[in-house]
């Protein structure tokens, strides 16, 4: 306990600088600002922003990009509750109360509740994360080559199991993501793999590249070649102050929320979004009130909005710890890490202390500065939203441009972009998940390397991987996982869980 | 049948990448493009990995295939005449530039593939149908093209008019107006803030 307070004033300390600070500030800023805008979401903006992180610090860079993450949680509910449209996924849910009480002309109470949820949540999570962090590397530092591997299978077959749509394209799409991350310099020979001789491709595919291309360029074409949805702003605001009548429902479907939220955020695969839904359906199920469900009950925006924001921040855990990456975001700030010299794994908050308490501590300034951010100046953000699209996508297309350029000052990374424009449309026509392909990506080496360890140490012989109590654990765990997944009734429930 | 084309392509594609990658690698009857060494159990060559990944990965291909087959109906969207012959000529077109810049010996930064990839996808936008996705991805060429030798500000311009052209939104007024502020904007920013280290105007008659 006095370990851990000593350690929180060491992040406070690192927090506190003025850099990390104006940082913070300014991830939150665009976080709620890419949050209120629908058709640009977190992993886009992050793989747009990565390239300007490397002039950083890794703490200060990691703080902003993280910033980005679950501000977006916050900028969401915005547009969800005043114009019925999702301003990310993770606010779908938010949209089928919060614009009915929009509706009822309590927009102002449900934006609050949404920002208070969220900031309690994410303050709850932030301690979590805190506390279990240091735990849990204890464990990971026991991890040989074998159980790493295990776990690394584990995440991606949950990953896959919980991606929208169908489980065996989402396994299929993970696949395809580690035979992406083969191309490059072999690490044990130094051979040359899948690279035809071209000198930019030694160091393997752009990650960037892959993440900008599929995410950020393959969504505006989508969006251009929807005719846009043009929705009406609900009237005012109103009050942002909820009636005491209101409070008291909201308090329990708050608590809920973090709970669920804090647990689905953990699961590699999960994230925001799943906590969203996860929480909705509880609401729906638990709230004493749910006969009002469909008529802007708060529960609906007080739980999701909770959900959502403390899963954004307890996906970090794996990450910190474990050096895995639960969603696509953590992907990215694995990437991110990488970039900047620093292995993530269980390692990181020894060799580290500054990047892991730092952030955590961040974490909670950060959430405070969005409660300022989003409640007082609610206006401006309604503002943004008068933006038309015409004018967002090419700014986006040439920030994405100078970005990816400007990463190894190479066209080759433009071109390798544009190819992943059109690998992206073409992944989303055919509904195969790209979220999925993203964490094999960023897994693959990783499991390659602890692969070949495992079976030299072993004499090359597989039965290593169920001889060794943790792996063997683990590999239990996902053949589960993919076996309930097979039993039609859950798969329904799923399925039902994630369309609505 | 209840086909689901979507799988079916899906299934396709993936069994199609995973027997290149097999191919690629080597190890079958001693063909194959770069032929890695596959190495023992114990001590895995570069070959080892890529083989396992890419027969799981035809594997699940071949599954999604077969579910295909019966999981519809989920048709895809319906193409046009033109739609079909604006990809076929786009695909030809590209391939021919590319083979004749390369032949030629215009090879320097990866222009060949810039201009093969820009034409190609101009051509697309003659259909409506693929128009979004040929002009954004062709203003996208057009910039790493021109960023080099013609310096950031060309490129903006450049990229700003075609992509703007995929929305019919877009008037010259309104195209002018935001090209003006995005250069000033990425002056801002990746110039004097960023100092990233890419020339500005025209360098080739200079």
């Amino acid at each position: 306990m006095e370990l851990l307070l000593s350690n929180l004033a060491h992040g406070f300390g690192v927090a506190l600088t003025l850099d990390n600070l104006l940082f913070a500030l300014l991830g939150a800023l665009i976080g709620t600002a890419i949050g209120v805008l629908p058709g640009i979401g977190p992993v886009a903006t992050i793989s747009l922003l990565l390239p300007i992180t490397f002039g950083q610090p890794a703490t200060t860079a990691i703080i902003m990009l993280a910033g980005i993450y679950y501000g977006a949680q916050y900028g969401g509910s915005t547009t969800a509750i005043l114009l019925n449209l999702p301003g990310e996924v993770s606010s779908v849910v938010t949209t089928l109360e919060g614009y009915k009480m929009a509706r009822n002309g309590r927009a102002g109470a449900a934006l609050t509740i949404a920002a208070v949820g969220s900031f309690f949540a994410g303050s709850v999570a932030t301690v979590l994360v805190a506390a279990s962090g240091p735990l849990l590397t204890q464990v990971a530092l026991s991890f040989g080559p074998a159980d790493y591997f295990s776990l690394m299978l584990l995440g991606l077959i949950i990953s896959a199991v919980l991606a929208q749509g169908s489980i065996l394209k989402s396994i299929a799409m993970v696949v395809l993501g580690v035979a992406l991350g083969l191309v490059g310099t072999d690490v044990q020979t130094g051979q040359q793999r899948f690279t035809f001789g071209v000198p930019e491709l030694s160091d393997g595919l752009g990650f960037v590249s892959i993440a900008m291309g599929i995410f950020g360029i393959g969504e505006i074409i989508l969006n251009l070649e929807r005719p846009e949805a043009r929705s009406v702003m609900s009237g005012k605001v109103g009050s942002l102050w909820l009636t005491g009548h209101e409070f008291k429902r909201a308090v329990p479907s708050v608590l809920r929320g973090t709970v669920v939220g804090s647990v689905l955020g953990i699961l590699p695969g999960g994230g925001a979004s799943l906590a969203a839904f996860g929480s909705y359906m509880m609401e729906r199920k638990m709230s004493r009130y749910r006969h009002e469900f469909g008529n802007g009950a708060i529960e609906g925006v007080a739980g999701p909005e909770s959900a959502n924001n403390a899963a954004a921040q307890t996906s970090f855990i794996p990450l910190l710890t474990l050096g895995i990456p639960a969603n696509a975001v953590m992907a990215l700030m694995v990437g991110a890490l990488i970039i900047q010299g620093i292995q993530p794994g269980p390692r990181m908050v020894e060799a580290q202390p500054d990047l892991f308490w730092g952030l955590i501590c961040s974490m909670w300034i950060g959430n405070l500065m969005l409660l300022v951010i989003n409640l007082p100046l609610i206006g401006m953000w309604v503002k943004l939203l008068q933006v038309p699209y015409k004018y967002l996508y090419p700014s986006i297309l040439v920030f994405c441009a100078i970005g990816v350029y400007s990463l190894n000052n190479s066209v080759f990374d433009v071109y390798q972009t544009l190819f992943f424009g059109i690998l992206g449309y073409i992944f989303s026509k055919l509904r195969m998940e790209a979220a999925p392909l993203l964490i094999g990506f960023v897994l693959g080496p990783m499991m390659e390397e602890h692969l070949r360890r495992a079976m030299l140490l072993s004499r090359g012989d597989p039965i290593v991987f169920v001889e060794r109590p943790i792996s063997a654990t683990l590999l239990a765990l996902g053949a589960i996982v993919l076996a309930a997944m097979l039993l039609p009734g859950l798969r329904a429930g799923k399925d039902k869980a994630l369309a609505e | 049948m209840k086909i689901s084309a979507k799988d079916l392509w899906a299934g396709g594609i993936l069994m199609f990448l995973a027997a290149a990658g097999l191919f690629i690698n080597g190890g079958f009857l001693g063909l194959g493009l770069e032929q890695h060494t596959l190495g023992t159990a114990r001590r895995m060559g570069p070959g080892y990995m890529p083989m396992l990944v890419f027969w799981l990965q035809f594997g699940l291909g071949l599954i999604v295939f077969l579910v295909g087959l019966t999981g519809g109906p989920d048709p895809l969207e319906r193409w046009t005449k033109l739609d079909f012959t604006t990809l076929a000529i786009s695909v030809a077109v590209g391939v021919v530039i590319w083979r004749v810049m390369e032949a030629v010996g215009y090879n320097n930064n990866y222009v060949q593939i810039g201009a093969a990839c820009l034409v190609a996808l101009l051509i697309l936008a003659i259909s409506p149908a693929w128009r979004p996705l040929g002009l954004t991805l062709a203003s996208f060429a057009v910039f790493a093209l021109a960023l080099e030798p013609l310096g950031l500000i060309c490129a903006i311009i450049l990229l700003c008019i075609i992509s703007a052209m995929a929305d019919r939104e877009h008037n010259p007024i309104s195209i002018a107006g935001m090209t003006v502020f995005l250069c000033v904007l990425c002056w801002f920013v990746f110039i004097k803030e960023l100092d990233i280290r890419v020339p500005l105007w025209p360098t080739i008659f200079g």
